[in-house]
């Protein structure tokens, strides 16, 4: 835990779903390292199943992939921060991110947690999120949707 | 080289282990959800948690692309279905089965299973190794051929001892090449003469075992 005087991180893994969480935690996160001068990494992961070899040309040929990085660095720039676009593909997102973290160093992720909930109603976390806070090397910050934006 | 693994309990879960030390693509097939969730925490995302018999699973396991299907679930019904899919509609071109009951090595063999392998059938032979049991002793197959790799120790009643090899009456497509006398291999000559102890190793289709055993073992053995 970080004495009052510390930043409260250094170097923070966005983690970039391409849903209506980015920009907020991207907003955030830079508006807290802005101060501190720490570093942003937004990670965007593409998830390859397993019909197609890992280093298939998925991401790269996808516009999606790069418009969920085009938002995120322009709303850091919004927050007058730079974040680091980076995309990967992987088997699996969440043991994608905390393999990123751990290989950055990262001393923070952040994930947002998009408000979902299933058939009978209950909120619905998913398994990126429980994977991450189980097995992520550094602290991490989970952003929840607001309830009132659920479309 | 992608290997896909269908069952995840002490075989398929070291199996995978040691083929990604190796170096190999591996992803793991196991449809107890638990199980599956446990190897994951081990060994990390690539354990599908999903019944490799069904055919829409072995698909999203990727059985398009696999050099290998490995089929090693404790139930041979099961491992033969996930070889003949991957086989048949994946186009594998590589299918390995575990085989738990010795008797079901001809079925998997005429389904076109690639490669059978019978952990029964392994000790067993280990075992008939170090105890005597007055029978052939069956070391191996030869590849897709139907021959094997036959032994036969010579005890005291066998009507082979005293005899030159040329003297004995081979079945047809069966080759004595080798004895293993007294912990020595050495290549079998036509005018050596066969002594007590004496380990004859033969090469042979599997229907020329009852002329061989008489010859070599001894027809009373043979009624035994």
């Amino acid at each position: 835990m970080p004495s009052p005087e510390q930043p409260p991180f250094r170097r923070a893994v966005v983690a970039l779903n391409g849903g209506p969480t980015d920009e907020r935690i991207v907003r955030l996160a830079a508006e807290v390292a802005r101060h501190t001068k720490a570093e942003l990494i937004g990670v965007h992961v593409v998830e390859i199943n397993w019909t197609l070899p890992l280093d298939a040309d998925v991401a790269g040929r996808s516009e999606d992939t790069q418009r969920v990085l085009d938002l995120a660095e322009a709303a850091a720039e919004e927050a007058h921060y730079k974040i680091e676009p980076v995309l990967l593909q992987a088997r699996d997102v969440a043991a994608a991110l905390v393999d990123e973290a751990s290989e950055r160093g990262a001393d923070l992720l952040v994930v947002g947690l998009p408000y979902r909930t299933r058939f009978g109603g209950d909120f619905a976390i998913g398994r990126t999120v429980p994977y991450v806070l189980k097995n992520a090397p550094c602290a991490v910050w989970v952003v929840r949707e607001p309830m009132g934006e659920v479309v | 080289m992608f290997v896909l693994v269908v069952g995840g309990g002490k075989v398929g879960y070291y199996l995978t282990k040691e083929l990604i030390q190796s170096g190999h693509e591996v992803v793991l097939m196991e449809k107890d959800r638990a199980r599956a969730d446990q190897i994951a925490d081990e060994i990390g995302s690539i354990v599908i948690p999903h019944d490799g018999c069904e055919g829409k699973y072995l698909g999203e396991a990727g059985a398009n692309r696999a050099d290998i299907v490995a089929a090693v679930t404790g139930d041979d019904e099961d491992n033969l279905v996930i070889c003949q899919m991957a086989k048949h509609h994946f186009d594998v071109p590589r299918t390995i089965a575990r085989v738990n009951n010795p008797k079901n090595e001809d079925l998997f063999k005429h389904l076109g299973v690639d490669e059978l392998i019978s952990p029964t059938r392994m000790i067993l032979g280990s075992i008939e190794q170090d105890i005597p049991v007055h029978e052939l002793l069956h070391l191996a197959g030869l590849g897709e051929s139907e021959l094997e790799l036959i032994e036969a120790h010579l005890d005291a009643g066998s009507p082979a001892i005293g005899r030159s090899t040329g003297d004995l009456q081979m079945p047809e497509g069966c080759a004595l090449f080798a004895v293993i006398r007294d912990g020595v291999a050495m290549p079998l000559r036509s005018d050596m003469t066969l002594r007590e102890d004496d380990k004859v190793i033969a090469i042979g289709p599997e229907d020329c075992e009852t002329l061989l055993k008489e010859q070599l073992i001894g027809a009373s053995a043979t009624e035994s």
